[in-house]
């Protein structure tokens, strides 16, 4: 900023007067004084005239000339006090903006840092409640397996014969620590899908061989009912589809636990799996778990999906379940690009079809 | 030949002591021999010292857990053709997955099979039954 001419400027008191000017105050008087002198002297009128026209003149030029110089010097002193002033407004305003700015900036980090604190304590709650899941889910899992054993081993026999009637106790003993057991895993498996969405493990997977190991983890739970456990394998080996092969057999437990489930004694569940490019734009390869048990009553087929929805007619045949198997498989496809859906008729049976993407070498 | 050599040996490496006796009880009843260790230290002295021919592990076990009883028993020249079943109320993707890379024969959780399940999966991986 360019400093204001203020040098030209005299203090007299508290007031600045222009230099000029008390030059030109100061000269009036003397002249004035000179003519009172040459008068008391008492000088001719005529020589007094003569001398007095120049003393005249002079004072009148330097009248003006003090006068305008005086005028061009408080005009530049506005204008220096002009500017002065603005520079000074100016930089109150850039001090005030500089102020806000600071304000807001501090505001910015006070909210940052609080929401890092949100935050954390969110996913320090969500590490709670997992472990809490886990720990507790697995906590009771033991004594639960204690009791399954032993409902079981008194059923086979095993620790000596039971009359028909505890026989038929130790059986409604033996159901509903199965149901505990679903229960419990199915509650395990929406945590885990919640916490781990992410974490997919895509691999090149052999469907039919995945198909088959899961199955053979069926056998008893099918015989125990009578059920035919059948698999269509495709003529031909199909290619490997781009999978999480855990993820997947959980779809698949889900499924065919199901139609096992839902399916009347001496009834019949069928997995088939063939290459749907051709005929289906939903995926490519395509898994059918077909049972021709109790059916989905038309109503309810579009809740199916839901978290924790039972079909009205579950509770009749089996009450192992909680609702949550298929909505867990729905997501699990989805995640994997496929889809599900299904046909269902009452009374006569359901098709639940999925679908996954090949496995194709990324280009 | 004693009869009893003819014997298989399973061990069961099991704290919770109702578990471990229901699960003696049954595999009995098919006629194994067996031994029991109640900590991941005595699992792999019993492992070491009896050289069982299946073994039955636990992995939430007091002191050493079974991942480190696995790898030891997988480590150990003498020790590390013998088949070994993960037997366990843990069975999240992890653990199963842990299990695999130390070289695991098979997961089962224990809640969600009976111990009829488990001799037909030692049936499986015992030759010369």
């Amino acid at each position: 900023m360019e400093t204001p001419q203020h040098v030209h400027l005299l203090e007299l008191g508290h007031r600045t007067v222009n230099p000029l000017v008390f030059w030109g105050v100061i000269t009036t008087v003397l002249s004035v004084v000179l003519v009172l002198i040459i008068n008391t002297a008492g000088v001719q009128s005529g020589i007094y005239l003569l001398f007095l026209v120049p003393v005249m003149a002079y004072l009148a030029i330097m009248g003006f000339f003090i006068a305008y110089v005086s005028k061009l010097n408080r005009e530049r002193n506005r204008l220096l006090a002009d500017q002065v002033r603005a520079e000074t407004t100016k930089t109150g305003e850039f001090q005030k903006l500089n102020q806000e700015l600071e304000a807001y900036a501090k505001q910015l980090f006070d909210k940052d840092f609080e929401l890092t604190l949100a935050n954390k304590r969110l996913q320090n709650l969500e590490q709670a409640k997992s472990k809490f899941v886990s720990v507790t889910t697995h906590q009771l899992r033991t004594p639960l397996s204690a009791i399954k054993w032993t409902f079981h081993m008194l059923l086979q026999g095993n620790l000596g014969p039971t009359t028909s009637e505890q026989h038929t106790f130790i059986e409604k003993g033996y159901e509903s620590t199965q149901r505990m057991i679903a229960i419990i895993n199915d509650l395990l498996n929406v945590d885990y899908m919640e916490i781990d969405h992410a974490d997919y493990n895509f691999l090149p997977v052999d469907l039919p061989a995945l198909i088959e190991s899961v199955l053979f983890e069926f056998t008893n739970q099918a015989e125990s009912k009578k059920i035919t456990l059948k698999f269509n394998k495709p003529p031909s080996a199909p290619p490997p589809v781009l999978a999480d092969p855990i993820k997947v057999s959980m779809v698949l437990e889900n499924l065919i636990d199901n139609a096992i489930k839902y399916t009347p004694r001496t009834g019949q569940v069928t997995v088939s799996v063939s290459d749907a490019r051709m005929n289906s734009a939903r995926g490519d390869l395509e898994v059918v778990v077909s049972d021709n048990g109790i059916g989905i009553p038309p109503a309810e087929r579009d809740k199916i999906f839901h978290r924790f929805f039972r079909g009205s007619n579950a509770t009749k045949v089996q009450t192992d379940g909680t609702g949550l198997g298929l909505f867990i498989s729905r997501d699990i496809v989805e995640k994997h690009g496929g889809a599900v859906w299904f046909e269902s008729a009452v009374g006569q049976g359901t098709q639940f079809h999925f679908t996954l993407p090949l496995h194709r070498l990324s280009s | 030949m004693e009869n009893d050599s003819n014997k298989k040996t399973i061990l069961i490496v099991e704290d919770d002591e109702f578990l471990r006796s229901l699960t003696a009880k049954r595999l009995e009843k098919e006629n194994y021999r067996i031994e029991v260790a109640v900590d991941g230290e005595n699992a792999i002295s019993t492992v070491e010292s009896v050289k069982p021919d299946l073994i039955l592990l636990d992995l939430l076990l007091p002191g050493k857990d079974g991942f480190e009883v696995l790898k030891k028993i997988r480590l150990t020249e003498s020790t590390k053709g013998i088949p070994v079943i993960i037997f366990s109320n843990l069975g999240q993707k992890e653990d199963i997955e842990k299990a695999k890379a130390l070289g695991v024969d098979d997961f089962l959780i224990k809640a969600n099979f009976t111990l009829d399940d488990v001799v037909g999966k030692i049936k499986k991986l015992i030759v010369g039954q």
